[in-house]
């Protein structure tokens, strides 16, 4: 994170970035795909970067090479898009509400989201994996629409709403951890519902997730200009011909299904959505055609850093990547808050 | 609907008529009547519930003697729990209301300022790392990250000169809460692995209460009540507003130091027995505020009796949960003051 920071200044000290944007994405997207690399060699059993390479091809016959099939790749594969679903949800959400603070985890979508997938799954055990997202997009959906009726109230600061969010997320984490006492189960999973967690998934998990981000994402990046039109306000927006209630509506509901098909396999993961978005638009700008691809990179790099964190500060145990992305996100949020105050 | 939530008046109001500092004894009295009842109640429910049906008649004799196996139950497990839940709903819901008056914003509160969070992480790293500590040297550590916490919130949020907004403090105080509570996760992973003791320091409860955690609390919360119930009046003066305080001869400044270490004694020997048991400092105060009026003679007291009465219930009702499993009181306190949260989130005027 520090040292994606120091680059990220040196870059923009330069403006190389926004000079050529292609190169310097491209040396992100070179980075993403090493730091997999690594993240797929360590882990409970480290496996040497060849062994990686081979399984990768289909060689499946030694036992190291079935690690890094059954265990790794799903789990990087996982922080990709966990990542990308979590950043570019985060960007949409800042886009449209035009809300420097707003981001899945602190306007509630994250917790709602999680304690609808996990009533769920305590209550009908037996149901199908995939139910789990439209319940926790339906939990998400419902989280957003209380911050946004509550904070309403002639008018709304962004720190308001942020506050509101964050007075509803307890809400429903006092939920979660009602649950988790009514049904008591393994830490991995309980932390999985508290924090976030990569832990144990499989392939599985990673099909849940993937329709989600494949058709949503490009649709986003597609509507790239009709965000950077919303961000001129909105009587100039609407002069410009685009009906700004229908898109604003239509593009916070791709947000928050994104987050919560994130949520679904990872759990409630904090600050990814709040942290990529401003590092992409300190280091590409405004515009969301770069800003909302580079963020996604910095989503998924964020993960991957922190899930690796996790699992290399004392192995063989794991601190949950969520406890990993809130220890880092926790500060940026609060000099984010200072800032925005004057 | 009027609130007189806001304690200040303006200086135009104060001028014109006499401070809005309201005691309306007859409804003190009613107040006061109805807590106390449901206060007995509380008691002799919470003694005669548990796994072993125990009949009413046995209580007076068991809380005196404990020759059998029942009043060997209620002397050592049920007892020292219903003592604690009081002793730990007094010391939180004192503190909330001295700090809401300190830091004049209704929104502060020691779970909502971090007070909470910095006790628990640093007794958890205490724990951690000397796993012999316990008792009096643990909540002196608890004292310290309460206090650390307290005002690097404070300094955060932009206070010193001039009034911070409500919602910024509450913000910024959410988010080092947050951040103090992942750090104190991390530390638990580390430590053992039990979702058991995970929930009892990110919730905090009184299921586990021995005498001995009384013995330990009990001191510092005499103290912190002494101290907060002799600080009435210049609170009450701090209200009007720190011009008007001054010019009454208040030192503004003393008094803010004073209530704010009474909040660190209080929430930090609290939170170092029982964990951070959720919203009792935010919700209490604000409840009693609204029957009572704002005079913090007649406030704090009854803070006091009813924060015990409202931790008193949370773990009855929290022993209903999942029975026989001892469910620790703080998910029920949460799931009762995150909406009233949501509320006083709301009500903040916009500003900035």
């Amino acid at each position: 994170m520090t040292s994606t920071a120091i680059v990220a200044q040196h870059i923009r000290r330069t403006s190389l970035a926004r000079r050529h944007p292609a190169i310097l994405m491209g040396s992100l997207g070179v980075l993403a795909v090493v730091l997999s690399f690594y993240g797929l060699s360590v882990g409970a059993t480290e496996v040497p970067v060849a062994d990686v390479l081979r399984a990768l091809v289909g060689d499946t016959s030694t036992q190291a090479s079935r690690i890094v099939i059954d265990f790794q790749l799903p789990r990087v594969l996982l922080c990709w898009l966990v990542g990308i679903a979590l950043a570019v949800s985060g960007a949409v959400m800042q886009g449209v509400i035009r809300n420097p603070l707003a981001a899945p985890d602190i306007i509630g979508v994250t917790k709602g989201a999680g304690f609808a997938g996990m009533l769920l799954l305590l209550a009908i055990p037996t149901l199908p994996v995939v139910a789990v997202v439209p319940a926790a997009f339906v939990g998400g959906l419902l989280a957003a629409a209380m911050v946004y009726v509550f904070a309403y109230r002639r008018g709304a600061t962004p720190v308001r709403i942020a506050l509101v969010g964050i007075a509803v997320s307890a809400a429903f984490e006092a939920g979660i951890r009602f649950l988790l006492v009514r049904n008591p189960l393994d830490v991995s999973a309980a932390l999985i519902w508290l924090t976030g967690s990569l832990f144990g998934r499989s392939m599985t998990s990673v099909l849940q997730i993937l329709p989600w981000v494949l058709v949503l994402v490009p649709l986003i990046i597609v509507w790239a200009r009709k965000l950077d039109v919303l961000g001129l306000g909105d009587d100039l927006a609407s002069g410009l011909g685009e009906p700004v209630e229908r898109t604003r509506r239509v593009l916070l509901f791709f947000a928050v299904a994104l987050a919560a098909a994130a949520v679904a396999v990872s759990g409630t993961i904090g600050f990814v959505g709040l942290i990529a978005p401003h590092m992409a638009r300190r280091v590409f700008g405004g515009k969301h055609i770069a800003s909302i691809p580079a963020a996604a990179l910095f989503g998924v790099l964020l993960m991957l850093i922190a899930d690796m964190l996790g699992r290399g500060l004392a192995p063989p145990l794991e601190i949950p990547a969520g406890l990993v992305t809130a220890v880092v996100g926790g500060p940026y949020f609060l000099y984010l808050l200072v800032k925005t105050g004057k | 609907m009027s609130l007189s939530l806001e304690t200040a008046p303006t200086a135009e109001d104060a001028a014109h008529r006499r401070p809005r500092i309201t005691t309306n004894k007859q409804r003190v009295t009613w107040v006061t009547l109805a807590l106390l009842v449901v206060l007995v109640v509380g008691l002799v429910w919470a003694l005669s519930i548990g796994s072993q049906h125990i009949s009413l008649s046995r209580l007076p004799g068991a809380i005196l003697k404990a020759d059998e196996p029942d009043e060997l139950i209620i002397q050592s497990i049920r007892l020292p729990r219903v003592v604690l839940a009081l002793c730990v709903g007094a010391a939180l819901a004192v503190a909330g209301a001295l700090m809401q008056a300190v830091a004049a914003n209704p929104l502060a509160a020691p779970e909502i300022m971090g007070v909470n969070a910095g006790a628990v992480l640093m007794v958890v790293l205490a724990v951690t790392v000397v796993p012999s500590l316990s008792g009096a040297p643990t909540i002196l550590l608890a004292f310290g990250g309460a206090a650390a916490a307290g005002v690097s919130v404070m300094l955060l949020a932009g206070s010193g000169r001039g009034r911070v907004s409500p919602v910024r403090l509450a913000l910024a105080g959410v988010t080092a809460s947050s951040l103090l509570i992942s750090l104190t996760q991390v530390l638990i992973i580390f430590d053992e692995n039990s979702t058991d003791s995970v929930l009892f320091w990110l919730v905090g409860g009184v299921n586990y209460a021995g005498w001995h955690d009384i013995r330990n609390l009990l001191p510092w919360l005499v103290l912190g009540l002494i101290g907060a119930f002799a600080m009435a009046r210049p609170l009450n003066l701090l209200a009007l507003g720190d011009d008007m305080a001054r010019g009454l001869g208040q030192n503004v400044e003393r008094t803010r130091l004073f209530g704010s270490a009474l909040v660190v004694v209080l929430c930090g020997a609290a939170v170092s027995v029982a964990g951070p048991v959720a919203f009792i400092g935010l919700i209490v105060p604000h409840i009693f505020r609204r029957l009572v009026g704002s005079s913090y003679t007649v406030l704090l007291p009854l803070c006091a009796v009813g924060g015990g009465v409202l931790v008193l219930y949370a773990d009855i009702v929290s022993r209903y949960v999942k029975p026989p499993f001892e469910v620790p009181a703080g998910v029920v306190t949460a799931l009762i003051g995150a909406p009233i949260f949501v509320y006083l989130a709301r009500r903040q005027k916009v500003t900035s």
